[in-house]
């Protein structure tokens, strides 16, 4: 049981950053498909200047600002340049996985995976027995995430920014109207989606574990994508979501170790994909007028372009 | 310049400018950018069997990419085709394992349809959400091709695995050799010939039929084409149904054809690059064809001859990354910016 809660935790933890990156794209109107290769990305740029200078706080900083310069990129790219939010996602997504690979093989000189010194401090200590003993594992970024997760509640629904975000979601020409330039405050929310994709990569890569792997992520970003529809895009949702998700994860890595149960691992895989059909689906069928999103949606996913 | 020119030159700028960049990133990482490009040269047309590997690997780009065509025309973005791809190619695998004893022709034909058959009831679902309830088709299409990769990993790691397969990766049993329409390099008449006459009738189609033109009203303005008498559910319907079919019909071509045998995960990026093909082809037939036959040689140079080239492999991924961040720019938007209002457009 305590196994299953802390491998909830460990696997949801990079879930609930990516997924809060998402909700601030999301309430940005952006369809952001490029948090998978914005999280691989932190991932390996964590690894590789954390392994250069030997500090791991180096390496995050590094990674938070890699993934700030691609969101970046992606935002003059969607936006003064006119491109589909939804195809320069997945190319930021491939951007991510293929440049990862690569320069795993540039700076590394090694295919598949490299393993690192570096690691995240793990602030419970003392635990060496008993099944308290996982708890102990559990880095500090997890620790930190309930945080993050209340800080862009408190953002989003109390501060001027997420007002102005919430007023460019959903209809950017009343911000417009009142002085907001919509593109700017896209912008700063595409800025903080790319740190906490960062934080959500590094945590994959030196957190609870301490290597990087080609491909890591493995649909992750995506999943986290799910999470943020399947949360109705407020960040205490998407982070339950984000957690479910997890749980799913640990009966999936559960049910691999128990070969007694005869539940195959990709059934169990299957389960967000399933129900983010059904949520969005059923989504769509209840609250489809108020979309908040849709307007600053629509306007960005024209069909002719 | 007329506007059909100016997309083709545009789009071309980018494609090049996608290439130089990755070239670039080549460069910076100590390869000589002479030898990357004789060897995407070598690897994709001059060095030995490079062109048959060419069109070998443009064929799956090609069909995917039609069906993506055929999606974008009435305004629906199919990004599945993986999915679409892998259940094709699994539900003619189960064909023709169960039938093993049948005339070769006639489990084809039936292994055909039905991967065609699979490929439709895959996109058909997102479809039907979409036409039916208005979910959004980008997401249930891409949650079907997750799935879908999934049921091809339990497929050739359970039920349908090679059980004397040593392989670190789990594959499938082979096929009967009489089944196939191929030898392991691809391509024979057979499949040229069927390949090209699926372009040319979803040239006509698109081009030519009372039905093509439905679907490009529907794409241009929904509410408008509705006016005119056309039923857009059906027509949006018709128009999954035909984007699946197309990718289903691909994963039985690479059955029959140069796989023989299926393995978990096998052409993971077919799917995305079918997208990027017909973007760079401009969602038109024509341009798909020489699109994907471009794309095919890039990925027979770095991803399949990779000792000729010694390119690599992930440089591709990248590659593609690129252009599909890049090609959708509109340089209108660009040009447009200095004009007045051209704060209010860009954002």
């Amino acid at each position: 049981m305590e196994q299953i809660l802390a491998t909830t935790l460990r696997s949801a933890a990079p879930l609930v950053l990516v997924a809060t990156a998402g909700v601030f794209a999301f309430r940005a109107g952006i369809f952001h498909l490029g948090l998978e290769g914005l999280m691989i990305a932190g991932a390996f740029t964590t690894v590789a200047v954390g392994d250069a200078t030997g500090s791991v706080e180096l390496g995050i900083l590094a990674a938070v600002g890699v993934c700030m310069i691609l969101s970046a990129l992606y935002w003059w790219v969607i936006g003064p340049l006119g491109a589909n939010v939804i195809i320069a996602g997945l190319g930021l997504t491939s951007i991510g996985l293929g440049g990862t690979a690569f320069a795993l093989g540039a700076i590394f000189d090694k295919r598949g995976s490299i393993f690192t010194d570096v690691v995240l401090p793990r602030p419970v200590r003392g635990i060496t027995s008993g099944p308290g003993v996982i708890i102990s594992e559990l880095s500090i970024l997890v620790w930190i995430t309930p945080l993050i997760v209340l800080a862009a509640w408190f953002a989003l629904r109390r501060s001027r920014f997420g007002l102005r975000l919430a007023a460019v979601g959903e209809y950017p020409f009343s911000a417009r109207s009142v002085g907001v330039n919509p593109s700017i405050v896209r912008l700063q929310a595409l800025l903080i989606a790319g740190a906490l994709c960062a934080l959500g990569g590094a945590e994959l890569s030196v957190g609870a574990l301490r290597n990087f792997t080609e491909n890591m992520t493995n649909g992750r970003g995506f999943i986290a994508f799910v999470a943020v529809i399947f949360g109705a895009w407020h960040p205490i949702g998407a982070a339950f979501a984000g957690l479910f998700f997890g749980f799913a994860d640990a009966i999936g890595i559960q049910s691999q170790i128990n070969i007694t149960e005869r539940v195959p691992r990709e059934f169990v895989l299957m389960i967000p994909f399933v129900i983010t059909i059904f949520a969005v689906w059923l989504g769509g069928l209840w609250r489809r007028r108020s979309l908040e999103a849709e307007a600053g949606y629509a306007e960005l996913r024209e069909p002719d372009y | 310049m007329t506007g059909g020119l100016q997309r083709v030159a545009s789009t071309a700028v980018l494609v090049v400018f996608s290439l130089l960049l990755t070239v670039l990133i080549l460069w910076v990482s100590g390869y000589r950018v002479g030898d990357v490009f004789s060897g995407i040269i070598q690897g994709a047309v001059t060095a030995t069997g490079a062109s048959t590997s060419t069109i070998r690997w443009a064929i799956p780009l090609l069909l995917i990419g039609l069906g993506v065509v055929i999606g974008f025309r009435a305004g629906f973005f199919n990004i599945g085709g993986q999915g679409q791809f892998y259940m094709g190619a699994c539900c003619a695998l189960a064909v023709s394992l169960g039938w093993r004893e049948g005339p070769a022709p006639l489990v084809i034909l039936c292994g055909t349809l039905a991967a065609i058959g699979a490929g439709t009831a895959w996109s058909l679902l997102p479809g039907y959400l979409r036409v039916r309830f208005g979910t959004d088709e980008v997401l249930t299409t891409l949650m079907m091709s997750f799935i879908g990769a999934l049921v091809l990993q339990y497929l050739t790691a359970g039920p349908m695995r090679n059980p004397s397969g040593t392989g670190q990766t789990a594959a499938s049993e082979r096929i009967p050799d009489s089944f196939r329409i191929t030898d392991g390099s691809g391509v024979s008449t057979t499949v040229l010939l069927l390949v090209g006459g699926v372009a040319v009738l979803v040239w006509l189609l698109l081009e030519r039929t009372r039905f093509g033109l439905a679907m490009t009203l529907v794409g241009r303005n929904p509410t408008m084409a509705r006016w005119q008498g056309i039923n857009a559910g059906r027509v949006g319907l018709a128009t999954f149904a035909l984007s699946g079919a197309l990718a289903g019909l691909a994963g039985a071509v690479e059955l029959y054809g140069p796989g023989a045998r299926l393995v978990t995960g096998f052409s993971p990026e077919v799917g995305f690059t079918a997208v990027v093909v017909a973007l760079v082809g401009l969602l038109t037939v024509g341009g798909t064809v020489v699109a994907a036959v471009l794309f095919g040689g890039l990925q027979s140079a770095i991803l399949f001859l990779p000792i000729v080239t010694d390119l690599p492999p992930p440089a591709l991924v990248l590659l593609h990354g690129m252009v599909a961040f890049l090609v959708t720019i509109k340089f209108q938007a660009v040009w447009r910016r200095t004009g007045p209002g051209a704060k209010a457009m860009a954002s």
